[in-house]
């Protein structure tokens, strides 16, 4: 006799998520950069936003937190980066 | 999907947006007494409770199932409908998801939200026979609902009910989203609906193996278990622990951070299966489904988490007796059945339906043995004070559970001490060094007292709340050991109370005494005790919940 199995997953079929289309290029565009709140992330997000303007010339930069690392970011966070209308966002963290 | 807003910052947020057409900037929601507008196929003969709704709203989703039971406590004295500001075919939809038993009204041209003017959905507005605004309430809010509800049947004459009770599953409160006739108008397609609280799941699939299959192996191979053999959950299995829950296969119990698997009474039932629990631990499983997923233990982070953190289990009441869960020698291993195979459940679905594959979305550094199984119940007839869940405000004489994600016990050995105060002192030195030892305010500890430390601290005369405050008051870090080094902690003195412990200037570790939680449990013999640090705490991080168990 045949066994029969009761699926114990979490069977939806998730859609594969495309990323972003790339930038061309980071001169004259505007980007958001994400902290998660990590202790160091200051630290590197200062040297990540010199690079970016001296080097890359991004136009502006606008810096966001997360409240707290520990959660997703609330809708008020990703509101004002959608409010920027930011062309790039680079969400990173340093402890 | 529309973004919902904080039903607080909606007002607000009303000054910035684009003025919809025919709409003024001053917000004209309903006041109490005013007459309230006809809507077409409702007559206002009977009391009639209106809520205004939209389809993808979280908080509308929550409330109106309370809504359903509203209508059958006051069935023909009183009217309950809810007023859809979406389309037919999206209504239609999240109707028979939920479902909603209530008449619906579809609102097509917004008519009746820019007479009412609810600032947000959910919007209840209660009119009396008299076609008076009554009560209003805007967003989900469970005192909120009862009272509205209490008001209803008051108007109604009938008996007073309260559909939505404390420790169902659903958060006390949610905010909701800006109604319909108040966003700005976007030209954009209409999004999906969403179902993140439908409250009815698809069955789960099967799996046909041949004989020469080996279900063991099966399970290993298809990703159904950590890296433990499981009991295959085979139909007949699922069926009994199904036929114990007596609920519905398909009812949602939760879903799991952070991939939001639905956690259906019959997933429930397959994991607890592959656990090695008995039909009758489904009575814990439940509300352990339901409590791993309130907001505030934020399962979410700890699922992720590069630190030890696991939820701990601490169980209370007759449910110890009459499950056999162990709270005596050994509590913390491999002792008993019930403690073992509820904490393997537990595991079994964070991993199954949340998605916390280790190496993936759980890339803890070190991990948690109690990432197998970490349940303990608390040894109450050793204990000379209330119970743990009597401090979340749940009866002592129920069965009940709490969870604590931290990390593995810290142990703590006191031999020779006389006297409660000197037992405590072995204490301070092992909660001073949780998280990082620099570190202060933010850890909590969970103070698992052994039975024959609870006697000496007894016999002293301590309370419970006396153990907590001298823990308190006596853990601290000497302000001597703070060098400008930049380790952890050393930069946030700022943020430090300084207090004076045995002559030496020390921060204190905690930020109050409401940071320490004791229970008693452990075997008759050994002068042993535990420290259990906690993840990221307080609002930002992981509370602690505690929930009842239906007892039998």
């Amino acid at each position: 006799m045949s066994t029969i199995l009761v699926n114990p997953l979490d069977e939806r079929v998730r859609p594969k998520a495309n990323p972003a289309p790339r930038l061309d290029t980071l001169e004259g565009k505007r980007l958001a950069l994400l902290d998660i709140s990590k202790p160091g992330g200051a630290v590197f997000f200062d040297r990540l936003e010199t690079l970016l303007t001296e080097r890359y010339g991004v136009a502006s930069i606008l810096r966001i937190t997360k409240p707290t690392f520990a959660k997703p970011a609330p809708d008020e966070v990703l509101a004002k980066i959608r409010a920027a209308q930011v062309h790039a966002a680079v969400e990173a963290l340093a402890d | 999907m529309k973004k919902c807003q904080p039903t607080s910052v909606v007002y607000h947020r009303g000054n910035v947006l684009p003025d919809p057409p025919e709409h003024d900037r001053k917000h004209s929601m309903l006041e109490i007494g005013a007459a309230a507008p006809a809507i077409d196929g409702i007559e206002f003969s009977r009391p009639t409770l209106l809520a205004f709704f939209e389809t993808d709203c979280p908080a509308c989703q929550l409330t109106l199932p309370y809504l359903n039971a509203l209508q059958a406590a006051v069935e023909e004295k009183a009217v309950v409908a809810a007023i859809s500001q979406d389309s037919d075919c999206r209504t239609e939809t999240l109707a028979k998801a939920l479902p909603i038993e209530i008449p619906i009204h579809i609102d097509h041209r917004l008519t009746a939200s820019r007479a009412y003017d609810p600032l947000a959905t959910p919007t209840l507005f209660l009119v009396d026979r008299r076609q008076r605004i009554a009560a209003r309430s805007t967003g989900f809010d469970k005192t909120e609902l009862n009272r509205i509800a209490r008001r209803l049947c008051d108007l109604a004459g009938v008996p007073v009910t309260a559909p939505a009770a404390p420790h169902d599953g659903n958060p006390q409160s949610k905010p909701g989203c800006t109604s319909r006739h108040l966003e700005p108008e976007s030209g954009a397609a209409d999004p999906d609906p969403v179902d993140v609280h439908a409250q009815r799941g698809q069955r789960a699939g099967r799996a046909v193996l041949p004989d020469s299959e080996d279900p063991y192996e099966y399970c290993y191979e298809h990703g159904f278990a950590d890296p433990l053999p499981v009991v295959p959950p085979t139909v007949e299995r699922v069926q009994r622990m199904l036929a114990a829950s007596g609920l519905p296969p398909r009812e949602i119990i939760a879903r799991i951070p952070p991939n939001f698997g639905a956690a259906t009474v019959e997933k429930i039932a397959a994991n607890a299966v592959m656990a090695g629990c008995k039909p009758e631990m489904m009575r814990v499983l439940v509300p352990l489904t339901r409590a791993m997923c309130d907001e505030r233990l934020d399962i979410h982070g700890v699922q992720g988490t590069t630190h030890f953190a696991a939820p701990l289990v601490i169980v209370n009441g007759p449910v110890r007796g009459q499950l056999g869960f162990a709270s005596g020698s050994n509590v913390f291993s491999n002792v008993a059945r019930a403690n073992s195979t509820l904490g393997r459940a537990a595991q079994l679905m964070l991993r199954n339906l949340g998605g916390a594959i280790p190496g993936e979305i759980d890339m803890s550094t070190l991990g948690n043995p109690g990432k197998f199984s970490y349940v303990i119940a608390e040894n109450e007839e050793a204990g000379p004070w209330a119970p743990l869940c009597v401090d979340f405000g749940i009866d002592p004489r129920r069965s009940a559970l709490t969870l604590y994600c931290c990390e593995p016990p810290r142990g703590v050995s006191e031999h020779t001490a006389r006297s409660g105060a000197v037992l405590l002192r072995a204490f301070c030195p092992v909660l001073a060094n949780l998280w990082s030892r620099r570190v202060c305010r933010a850890p909590e500890a969970l103070v698992v007292i052994g039975p024959e430390h609870a006697a000496t601290l007894k016999r002293s005369g301590f309370s419970k709340d006396d153990v907590i405050d001298y823990l308190y008051e006596n853990t601290g870090i000497p302000a001597a050991e703070y060098d400008d080094d930049g380790g952890e902690g050393s930069k946030m003195t700022q943020h430090y109370e300084e207090c004076v412990i045995r002559s030496a200037r020390c921060y204190r570790k905690f930020k109050g005494p409401e940071s320490i939680r004791v229970v008693v449990a452990g075997g008759p013999a050994g002068k042993f005790s535990a420290v259990l640090g906690s993840w990221q705490t307080g609002k930002r991080g992981s509370q602690m919940v505690s929930y009842p168990i239906d007892d039998e």
